[in-house]
């Protein structure tokens, strides 16, 4: 249905001047393509606003390119190149395995059976599978043996098949860990085959997938290895995969379980025992490597599984006790990967153009525009950044790269039934949404479930990423949301005359405070919602020490991420992983033990609960969310405060702040942060405006504000939820404002940046840039406060 | 369970007006909700619809609340040409199926089909759900549950 014919992504968010930067570029019908690099200024086509601004750049790039199609090779599954091991005549497959989705619907995108443990292609050679009818199947060659019993979802399975080539012998095992009252008995099931296996060469064997074909057409050169084409993508876990070159009778099965033992003292084989050590051709151990891309092979050949496509690991195995819930210090219990059929590391495309970004480029916001004379369209976004040392301004933007990655290609409005009790409506879908709702090989975001219903923790950024686009309105806001909602925000710096930066969530979580230290102030993006530990710590010794920071939106600072280790070849930032944990806004839930993150091994979930408070950074922090219609600010009391008056020059006390934009209709509006001295907000914080009170029904209370459920938790009704503007010193003549609504930007544009919000931002902006430490607080701003105490009302009045 | 207002009810033709008095107060806002703006395309000042009309609140969550794969399925607003036109669709329940348009009629703002909907809503929807005579073995299995993803 969807008519997007062209595709694309870069090899790098963030290219410095002189450098070079990759495009790819999948173009699916027409004969050629446009391509011109352009600045971008504004992303969003309100016909209410300034519409689409882009510049045009004189890049070398610029032409017009052959088309051709290219396409993603999704779903994760780990293999071994074909040896003459691997070509056997008789054979022992086992594995434990916690299937997701044993049966699919016959429209699901890849119905069909899955391979668990496979050598097979085409009705040659051996394999353990799930068939399509649920049933776990023994292929040999053509023929099939099933145990004809239905295997239960989210559970686990010892699973085990052998062959004999002697007797012709076929033997198929299926035994749940948990058998209920009333579950029938699986008998093991045998069967003769004559003729022996059929091999074919250069067929990997596979763990989670089946070799579909050898194929020579161009497009399979982006699958692994190239040139061969995986189907049967397994959705489901796979734990200790044993593979022994003769039939095992049960009670080996059992002992084989143990697997190769390589750590036994005094040992003089590699297997559980010596005669069963002599059959085996591979002992995978998924416990150890959890933070690589690579299935370790305990047996004597070590024919490591190379892993395809990041799967999920640091899962719980079949033999999870529940006594330790970080996979460091248990190893053992986290034996298992979850391998699902919409997992993807790399589109793995070839290059199609590339761009010497010329030294002395501007940084900025730049995208190359990709056109056809049949109008079909893409925008693939990049940013120059200047080297470390050869900044050009006194101000950067902080482009939260990681949150675009969070939300990268998300499915919610078709998965979650457009999420309609969230945003209160029902959801738009755009013409990215359309694509991507019948190409799941693109992948999902972190805010998504997979195609098995299992949260989605890995994101990459080599591939294309529909939602980082200009002209996209998001289905959350009915407007431009991270993204083209910062292109807000470029707009504004643009119209307004500033001379600025651009840097990426990638380069301070690499470079730390030298990647902030040189500039006066660092201006949010609108949603930077995700981040490193190194980035908050850059960003707090950067106002330590006396950096101005401009918080533009709200809920940030929320989320633990980190970069995969394995994927470091390829570039800064390829992939990033989160998990949800026990608190926070949740669109999916981990499951018990699998809070850790698999690259970094650290605790995942919110940083408030690895003791960071979000308000700590720049002095506010996550209170609400609704998604229908934003409102706007009036000033408080605490805005004539001589610490922070000069923000509002020029704006009356009793105007109405911000009651106008492109994100809801108003300043205040979709997420909104406030000021809690006891969630780390500094004691001596202003609130300078707020939008208490306003907030319609669809706006809620964040549940890690809460312990239970109780009614009058939305904004007709709870005093918390509201965005506070709000302003705080730090040492050393730095200071932090924070404007706490994801909506505040979408106001910046509006009237030509006329307006009071422009004007409040402008006077910030204005003094925070300044050379040199900001002017002392006055002296009777130094005392003594609490965090929780203070002097209430009534006390005062009392007096 | 609030039940959804039979045909030719007054009640019924209520709700029909005050959602599409609020549905053409919001043409022009970016974004949307089932209030009044006092101005057109205005936020400013918000009233009537789901904050004063509990009957109007309740269908409307009860509509949201729907699983995608369960009835007819779940109807949604395609945009067909950024800022231009938009038609209605309706979701497959079942993922990389992508939705499919279910009229002809194209909109020429995003606000207007969701009043639509909202009437083909109140015509497909069951006038009553919920109830234990309306038991089915999808309760146990999480089909009683919205979805967030």
């Amino acid at each position: 249905m969807s008519a997007m014919k062209l595709t694309g992504y870069a090899d790098q968010f963030g290219v410095n001047p002189g450098k070079k930067i990759k495009f790819y570029v999948n173009c699916d019908g027409p004969s050629e393509y446009k391509v011109e690099i352009m600045h971008m200024v504004n992303g969003d086509t309100n016909p209410r606003g300034p519409g689409l601004l882009e510049n045009l750049v004189n890049a070398d790039c610029n032409s017009t390119y052959k088309g051709r199609k290219q396409v993603i090779h999704s779903g994760s599954y780990g293999f071994v190149n074909d040896n003459k091991h691997l070509q056997l005549e008789s054979f022992t497959l086992q594995c434990w395995i916690w299937p997701t989705t044993p049966k699919t619907h016959p429209k699901y995108w890849r119905h069909g059976a899955q391979g668990l443990m496979t050598k097979w292609s085409d009705n040659k050679g051996y394999g353990l599978f799930i068939n399509e009818d649920g049933f776990v199947e023994l292929r040999i060659n053509g023929e099939k043996i099933s145990t004809g019993a239905p295997i239960r979802d989210h559970a686990w399975h010892f699973v085990a098949a052998t062959y004999d080539a002697e007797t012709g012998e076929a033997k198929l095992y299926h035994e749940p860990q948990i058998q209920y009252a009333l579950d029938p008995d699986i008998p093991s099931v045998s069967k003769k085959i004559s003729n022996g296996i059929s091999h074919t060469a250069n067929v990997p064997f596979c763990v989670a997938s089946y070799t579909k074909a050898i194929d020579s057409n161009p497009l399979a050169q982006s699958s692994v290895p190239a040139g061969i084409i995986m189907a049967g993508h397994y959705n489901g876990k796979i734990d200790n995969p044993r593979l022994c070159d003769r039939a095992l009778n049960r009670q080996e099965i059992e002992t084989m379980k143990l697997g190769a033992q390589p750590g036994l003292t005094e040992r003089r084989h590699s297997g559980p025992t010596g005669p069963l050590s002599n059959c085996i051709v591979g002992s995978w151990d998924f416990s150890s490597g959890i933070n690589t891309i690579v299935g370790h092979d305990k047996g004597p050949y070590l024919y490591d599984l190379q892993i395809v496509n990041c799967p999920t690991r640091a899962m719980t195995g079949h033999n999870f006790s529940g006594q330790n819930f970080d996979w460091k210090h248990a190893p053992t219990e986290y034996g298992a990967i979850h391998f699902h059929d919409d997992d993807v590391d790399d589109a793995r495309w070839g290059v199609d153009f590339e761009w010497s970004v010329p030294e002395g480029q501007n940084s900025a916001f730049y995208a190359a525009k990709l056109t056809t004379s049949d109008g079909d369209e893409d925008y693939i976004p990049f940013w120059v950044v200047p080297e470390i040392g050869k900044e050009t301004a006194k101000i950067a933007v902080m482009v939260p790269t990681i949150s675009y990655m969070a939300y990268a290609n998300e499915h919610l409005a078709n998965n979650a039934g457009g999420a309609e009790l969230l945003v209160y409506r029902v959801p738009i879908m755009q013409d990215q949404n359309m694509f991507l709702s019948e190409h799941r090989e693109y992948g999902g975001s972190i805010y998504d479930t997979h195609t098995d219903g299992s949260g989605l923790c890995l994101s990459s950024r080599l591939r294309p990423i529909l939602s980082i686009r200009p002209k996209y309105d998001h289905f959350l806001m009915q407007a431009p949301w991270q993204y083209p909602a910062d292109l807000h925000l470029i707009c504004w710096l643009e119209t307004m005359g500033y001379e600025y930066d651009v840097i990426t969530d990638e380069d301070v979580s690499y470079d730390g405070l030298a990647r902030l230290e040189n500039y006066n102030v660092i201006i949010t993006g609108s949603h930077p919602e995700h981040n490193t530990g190194t980035q908050l710590d850059a960003l707090h010794n950067y106002t330590q020490q006396g950096g101005r920071l401009m918080y533009m939106g709200a809920d940030a600072w929320y989320w633990v991420h980190s970069y995969h280790p394995s994927y470091e070849n390829l570039g800064r930032g390829v992939i990033t992983e989160m998990r949800r944990c026990e608190s926070g806004i949740r669109t999916w839930r981990a499951d018990p033990g699998e809070y850790y993150h698999q690259g970094s091994g650290e605790l995942g979930g919110m940083w408030r609960y690895r003791g960071r408070y979000l308000h700590s950074v720049a002095g506010t922090g996550m209170s609400s969310e609704g998604f229908d219609i934003s409102s706007y600010y009036s000033r408080t009391y605490e805005s004539n405060d001589d610490r922070v008056a000069w923000a509002f020059d020029g704006i009356e006390y009793d105007e109405k702040i911000g009651n106008f934009g492109f994100v809801g209709g108003g300043a205040a509006g979709t997420e909104l942060d406030i000021v809690d001295t006891m969630l780390g907000s500094p004691p001596h914080t202003l609130v300078v405006a707020t939008s208490a009170g306003r907030h319609t029904e669809a706006y809620l209370l964040v549940m890690e504000d809460f312990g239970f459920n109780q009614q009058g938790l939305d904004g007709t009704q709870h005093p918390r939820v509201r965005s506070d503007i709000a302003f705080h010193e730090t040492p050393n003549g730095g200071a932090c404002f924070a404007f706490s609504s994801i909506a505040y930007c979408g106001s910046l544009p509006w009237n030509n940046c006329d307006n009071n919000i422009s004007k409040l931002t402008g006077n910030v902006l204005d003094r925070f840039m300044q050379d040199g430490p900001l002017p002392p607080p006055p002296a009777d701003a130094y005392k003594h406060r609490g965090r929780a105490d203070y002097e209430p009302p009534m006390n005062k009045s009392s007096k | 369970m609030i039940s959804i207002p039979k045909k030719g009810s007054l009640e019924r033709e209520r709700l029909i007006a005050e959602h599409k008095a609020c549905i053409k107060s919001m043409i022009g806002v970016p974004g949307c909700t089932i209030l009044r703006c006092d101005t057109p395309g205005d936020t400013t000042n918000v009233s009537g619809g789901i904050h004063e009309d509990i009957v109007l609140n309740r269908v409307l969550l009860r509509m949201r609340a729907a699983m995608p794969a369960n009835g007819k399925g779940k109807l949604v607003v395609i945009c067909t040409e950024v800022d231009k036109s938009w038609r209605i669709g309706r979701l497959a329940g079942v993922r990389g199926v992508p939705p499919e348009f279910v009229n002809d009629t194209i909109y020429d703002n995003e606000q207007d089909p969701q009043h639509d909907i909202f009437v083909m809503r109140l015509d497909e929807m069951d006038e009553e759900d919920g109830y234990p005579e309306h038991f089915n073995e999808g309760w146990k299995r999480r089909n009683d549950n919205w979805t967030v993803t």
